[in-house]
């Protein structure tokens, strides 16, 4: 089968490692995505793959066949850049047509062909237009044609829709995974979006530094991060670092410094096996905690925690709340819902009780640099006053 | 916004554009007048001083076509002919080797790439006569060259060097090469290096990619440049006659002999010229159609 096998890859650029030591397989037909920060060699990984940049070390291994020396002509393996790289001065169709025309496909059979592509990608009435009449969604798609119609057996896709505006953008999105499933090729995705990632991938790979951090499902990722980095990164998450102070069957007990020499505890599940008074830390996120004016009932199994509210920010599709609790500050997303037990918003400033299940809370053997108390916001929306933004909760 | 208001903006609008008309005659009208005083009129002379009948120092004004029956029965044909040659092959050789310089400056980093335009600029700030008149140092029988190549023991007797064709093709290329590399350079700075890389990918080689996405791109290139190097080098006097020699008499040279040369032939010469012109604007035309046809249409409509 076609699948790509890549061993132990790395490439440097004046001894600065952009991809380092990187192994992975993907199976044929998968959409999978790499996923990371800029500058953390998502693209360089991409270009070797294509054959544009030369690996210092490692292999890359195609249906079970070594690529790794083969220039970027001879590789089944095509490209859709990041600014399309339409040929400006070709019409729709001789682009498209490009890679047939380069292996001198018979003139019928080309034409028959195109009229596919373009049909595949909605532009089947455009073929007569040049790359500067078209929007951004159409150059995109065919920029698509393009490449698909050569039949590749892996299709490489960097930032394809950084380009293009929000709607469109979602739209692609949905088209994108239409257009996969219909052509069965395995695609692989490079975005550092990633709301993108998670939406349109089978597996992704998180990478930080030229190495992959974690690769997975993509619902696996977000769940179950087994770095802070990974959990950080992929939407957003609570970080309490906490000392095991006890052990049970089921889930492991922390105690964790709010401040002023004051500590509560977390209760946690487990994934890995812990050792009593090692330092851990908790990855919470934030739609996973529950924001109430009055004490919970139901306190088995749960962690519960007084907070005052700092800050409420209304998204439209829920309320973020930065709530402090002693130092910490915690960040909940509780969404709009009309029937609940309390009836007026919360405000500023109002003392609320936070609380969550103890198999929300997720483990990750590693202490965050440095600080101990929870990780600020990245990014907050912003706010139109500081008052008065109802929030039912 | 009812109809009536409708059609009175559109109105208000065509005025406005055609008083804009109006001012770009009138900015455009020096330039104009310029052109016609400076040279449609002095073509129009040399026309009509192509019907004319010669005399030993200027034109006596009777109607004659012996001017043109000359031109036309033969021996008057090879400066021409070798004026077309030399054209030819100088704008020929000086795409083939600009193009690699042009490529070359037009991927350089930004500092490098200044100084190397500064390099092909500095022949400019040399008086052409003086450019000239070194090669003829350069290349003649006791020349530089002939000195080196008897000292190095690479050749016994001085070779002839100077006043060959080969010498005119040469200090030709010289001359115009910066003609050619300055337009390419602008056409390639302005290609999209990518796109190689995407030529590639779909599975052109090197060559291939040149061929298909290089080449086109850097037309308007190669057809700005050509004019530049084809046109002065038709008309050519100065360099064949510093470095050239009697037996390859080019166009330029024999239009001047006949003007300045007693007994003057200023019929003669005005009918060369014409024909010249008449060439010319031809071939421009032509090209100016191709060129039209196959780059510009393409891009902009
Ligand atoms: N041609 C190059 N020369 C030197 N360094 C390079 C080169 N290309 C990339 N790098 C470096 O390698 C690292 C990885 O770059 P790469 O382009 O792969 O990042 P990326 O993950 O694609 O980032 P982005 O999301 O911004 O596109 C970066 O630190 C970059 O500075
Ligand atoms: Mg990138």
């Amino acid at each position: 089968m076609d699948e790509l096998r890549i061993e132990n890859l790395s490439k440097d650029y004046d001894g600065f490692l952009a991809v380092d030591n990187v192994s992975l397989t993907i199976q044929p037909g998968e959409l999978y995505s790499f996923l990371g920060p800029s500058g953390c060699g998502k693209t360089t990984l991409l270009r070797m793959i294509a054959g544009f940049e030369i690996p210092r070390t490692g292999r890359i291994y195609l249906g079970g066949q070594d690529i790794t020396d083969l220039p970027p002509y001879k590789r089944p393996v095509n490209t859709i850049f990041q600014n399309y790289s339409l040929f400006p001065h070709m019409n729709v169709f001789d682009n498209v047509a490009f890679g047939l025309r380069i292996k001198k496909v018979p003139k019928t059979e080309i034409k028959d062909r195109v009229r596919k592509m373009l049909t595949l990608v909605k532009m089947e009435d455009q073929a007569a237009k040049y790359p500067s009449q078209l929007s951004g969604g159409q150059k995109q798609r065919i920029a698509i044609a393009r490449a698909l119609i050569n039949e590749p057996k892996l299709l490489l896709l960097d930032e394809p829709l950084a380009a293009l505006d929000l709607k469109l953008r979602q739209h692609m999105l949905i088209e994108l995974m239409n257009i996969h499933d219909a052509v069965g090729i395995t695609f692989i995705y490079v975005t550092h979006d990633q709301s993108e990632a998670m939406s349109i991938s089978d597996r992704m790979a998180v990478m930080q530094n030229g190495n992959i951090v974690q690769s997975g499902l993509p619902d696996d990722i977000y769940e179950r991060p087994t770095s802070i980095f990974s959990a950080y990164f992929i939407g957003e998450t609570n970080l309490i670092t906490g000392e095991v102070i006890g052990i049970e069957d089921e889930y492991v007990q922390l105690r964790c410094h709010r401040g002023n020499g004051e500590y509560f505890e977390i209760d946690s599940t487990f994934h890995f096996p812990p050792t009593l008074g090692s330092k851990l830390t908790v990855s919470l996120r934030p739609e996973k905690i529950a924001i109430t004016r009055s004490k919970p009932r139901n306190q088995d199994d749960f962690n519960i925690l007084r907070g005052t509210i700092e800050d409420i920010l209304y998204v439209g599709t829920h309320t973020q709340y930065i709530v402090r609790v002693g130092d910490l500050k915690f960040r909940v997303f509780s969404q709009h819902k009309r029937v609940y037990f309390d009836e007026k918003a919360l405000d500023w400033d109002e003392e609320v009780w936070l609380f969550w299940h103890d198999t929300d809370s997720w483990l990750i053997n590693e202490v965050p640099d440095g600080v101990e108390a929870s990780v600020e916001p990245r990014s907050l929306p912003q706010r139109a006053s500081r008052k008065g933004i109802p929030a039912e909760v | 916004m009812n109809l009536e208001a409708f059609k009175q903006v559109n109105c208000s609008q065509t005025k406005a554009s055609r008083r804009r008309d109006l001012a770009s005659y009138l900015l455009t009208a020096p330039a104009l007048i310029w052109l016609l005083v400076f040279f449609l009129v002095p073509y129009l002379i040399v026309f009509i001083y192509s019907f004319l009948s010669t005399d030993i120092y200027d034109v006596s004004f009777k109607f004659s076509l012996s001017a043109y029956r000359q031109l036309f029965s033969g021996i008057y044909l090879r400066p021409f002919y070798l004026a077309f040659r030399l054209a030819f092959i100088t704008t020929f050789a000086c795409l083939i080797l600009a193009f690699p310089v042009a490529y070359y400056i037009a991927r350089a980093s930004e500092k490098m790439r200044n100084m190397l335009l500064i390099l092909i600029i500095i022949p400019f700030w040399t008086n052409l006569i003086i450019r000239i008149f070194s090669w003829r140092i350069f290349l003649s029988y006791n020349g530089v060259l002939n000195t080196i190549l008897l000292r190095l023991g690479l050749i016994s007797t001085p070779l002839e060097l100077m006043r060959t064709d080969f010498t005119v093709l040469l200090v030709m290329v010289y001359v115009y090469l910066p003609y050619m590399i300055l337009p390419l350079y602008s056409a390639l700075e302005k290609m999209d290096f990518t796109l190689l890389q995407a030529a590639m990918d779909l599975g052109a080689n090197e060559v291939k990619a040149f061929f298909r996405i290089t080449l086109p791109l850097a037309a308007e290139g190669i057809f700005a440049g050509s004019l530049l190097v084809f046109i002065p080098t038709l008309g050519a006097y100065l360099i064949p006659q510093l470095v050239g020699n009697q037996r390859s008499l080019y166009v330029g040279q024999v239009i001047t002999y006949k003007i300045k040369n007693i007994p003057r032939n200023w019929p003669m010469a005005s009918a060369m010229s014409f024909i010249l012109l008449l060439l010319v604007a031809i071939m421009l035309i032509a090209m100016y159609a191709i060129y039209r046809k196959r780059t510009l249409a393409k891009r902009n409509v």
